[in-house]
């Protein structure tokens, strides 16, 4: 009983997340969010070492190419809880400096 | 006026006489210039002459040089021309052409690529000695994972884990010395509903700590698993919300999951504590039909802060727990809790470990209460900034385990090794493991593995 309570409040905080990306959204797009106020604005190359290095060696963007980079870092922004907004940073980075 | 011409005529006569002196006395000066001076202008006129004819001779030199750069001058004309005339051919001819082939098609750039197929994945091989036996290579694993990204927010994945392991020298003869097994150690669906939340549904990997889904070969410093991590499942088929949200403006994160499975049942039917099987509550039900052992799933959930101070420099702290019935009466509970840290101090120095607990109950012992804990540290000598061949590539490492079964077993142990980077994914394990252990057949060992994450 008690662990389906649990479980019941844990889905309803959930549930109110996934209920608001469109406050998320306008908050970004008025350039209001806790992210684009940050006074160093983290770099994607900075977050890919702050990210990819907490559980293994860097690999090298060349490795990849861009499509293969889009998949990994979905398959990563999913594993390793990376928000969307970063992961997208991530991933500019990589297809930036990816193999051909 | 008569005295006035009278003057005249004498004057008159005068000029004449002296004209008549004058143009006597003329050959008598020339006939006065000496036979040196003439010589003189003799050898002048002569070299003049020289000069003359020399002039002469370098003009007819420059007159052939200058026809010979006039013929080079139109040679190069005519060549022009010529070039002119093929470049003129080869634009009308691709002129031609393009109007009667077809367009070459433009290749799309890969990154726009709506779906995408791709295997990752690490594969091992691992040579072991434990003390009183023979050492041997005693397993091969191959654990490819498969990825199918379709669009922007759908993604498929799973992996395997084929393996080729020996069998226990105790076993009995009739058995193969090795065997090969298969293992879906998972396959979910994810769906990213927003940037902040995760729907994720099939055989998960269970969020219980972070070692499950950190424990392939390449990713763990150890070639073994901690002791704890055998209380807790690693997978479970059900589904989850997950995701992360910003902290402030620090770049801190709050990852959070929560999801519901099957959970543990009985591997005989019955709640006798030795029966607990973690591996999940699918199989075959005494009718002979496949399904849930039980109706009843658990649930679970993960909450953890990670605090990023720079790059290779952080901070994650977790709580996790799941808890739900796992006998097929229904009448005993498992709950598991986990509470995990990881720290990063640079990029050489890291240190990670978990608290593992879990409670159960039985028909025959009451409640069972499992724990451990866990606790690693790595160091890249690369830190050190010494000189000697190699040393940059390798990683200190040493771990310490300790667990109570709750049914009066316990182990201890102590674990040295490195981790020898060939390359970024090619890495050569090793660790010697000092056991303490209630259990007679658990000794000291040397492991070494290769592992390679591609």
């Amino acid at each position: 009983m008690q662990t389906t309570m649990v479980a019941a409040l844990g889905a309803l905080l959930l549930g109110v997340i996934a209920l608001t990306p469109g406050c998320a959204d306008q908050a970004a797009a008025t350039g209001t969010s806790a992210t684009a106020s940050t006074r160093h604005q983290l770099t994607g190359a900075e977050l890919y070492s702050i990210h990819c290095n907490r559980c293994h060696p860097e690999r090298y963007p060349t490795e990849r190419t861009a499509a293969q980079w889009k998949t990994i870092t979905l398959h990563m922004q999913v594993r390793a809880n990376i928000p969307g907004n970063q992961a997208r940073m991530i991933l500019k980075y990589l297809q930036d400096n990816s193999g051909r | 006026m008569k005295k006035h011409m009278k003057t005249s005529r004498w004057m008159t006569g005068l000029v004449a006489v002296g004209c008549a002196a004058g143009m006597g006395a003329a050959p008598r000066a020339a006939a006065e210039v000496s036979q040196a001076d003439f010589d003189s202008l003799k050898d002048l006129v002569l070299k003049l002459s020289d000069q003359v004819q020399s002039l002469r001779q370098t003009n007819q030199l420059e007159q052939q040089l200058h026809e010979q750069d006039v013929q080079q001058i139109q040679q190069l004309q005519a060549k022009l021309a010529e070039t002119s005339r093929t470049a003129t051919d080869a634009q009308q001819k691709a002129v031609a052409a393009s109007q009667t082939a077809p367009m070459p098609r433009v290749p799309i750039d890969e990154a726009t690529v709506n779906h995408n197929f791709q295997i990752l994945g690490d594969a091992e091989v691992q040579y072991a000695k434990t003390s009183g036996q023979n050492g041997s290579f005693v397993m091969a694993d191959f654990a490819p994972i498969f990825l199918y990204r379709g669009g922007d927010n759908v993604l498929f994945e799973s992996g395997f884990d084929f393996i080729l392991q020996n069998n226990p020298q105790n076993s009995n003869p009739a058995t193969p010395g090795a065997t090969t097994t298969v293992n879906l150690s998972f396959a979910q669906l994810d769906y990213v509903i927003n940037d902040y939340l995760t729907l994720c549904a099939g055989n998960l990997l269970l969020p219980l700590g972070t070692y499950s889904e950190r424990s392939a070969g390449w990713l763990n410093k150890f070639p073994d698993s901690p002791l704890a991590r055998g209380f807790v499942p690693g997978n479970g088929v059900g589904a989850e919300l997950r995701g992360a949200a910003p902290l402030g403006e620090s770049g801190a994160l709050l990852n959070y999951a929560v999801y519901g499975v099957n959970g543990p049942s009985s591997s005989d039917n019955t709640g006798q504590a030795g029966s607990l099987d973690l591996g999940g509550n699918v199989g075959l039900r005494s009718d002979n039909v496949v399904a849930n052992l039980h109706g009843n799933p658990t649930g679970g959930g993960r909450v953890a802060v990670f605090v990023p101070f720079k790059p290779h420099y952080d901070l994650e702290l977790g709580l996790s727990a799941q808890s739900g019935e796992w006998d097929n009466a229904g009448q005993h509970l498992w709950t598991a809790g986990v509470a995990d840290a990881t720290l990063h101090l640079g990029p050489n120095l890291e240190a990670k470990g978990e608290y593992i607990v879990s409670r159960y109950g039985s028909d025959d012992l009451g409640n069972v209460t499992q724990q451990g804990w866990w606790a690693q540290v790595g160091y890249k000598l690369a830190g050190l900034n010494l000189e000697f061949p190699g040393i940059n590539n390798l990683e200190l490492v040493g771990r310490y385990d300790s667990v109570r079964d709750g049914m009066g077993g316990s182990t201890q142990r102590t674990s040295f090794g490195g981790v020898y980077y060939i390359s970024n994914a090619l890495l050569f394990e090793g660790a010697y493991e000092f056991l303490h252990s209630t259990d007679p057949t658990q000794a000291d060992q040397i492991i070494l593995q290769l592992s390679y994450g591609f």
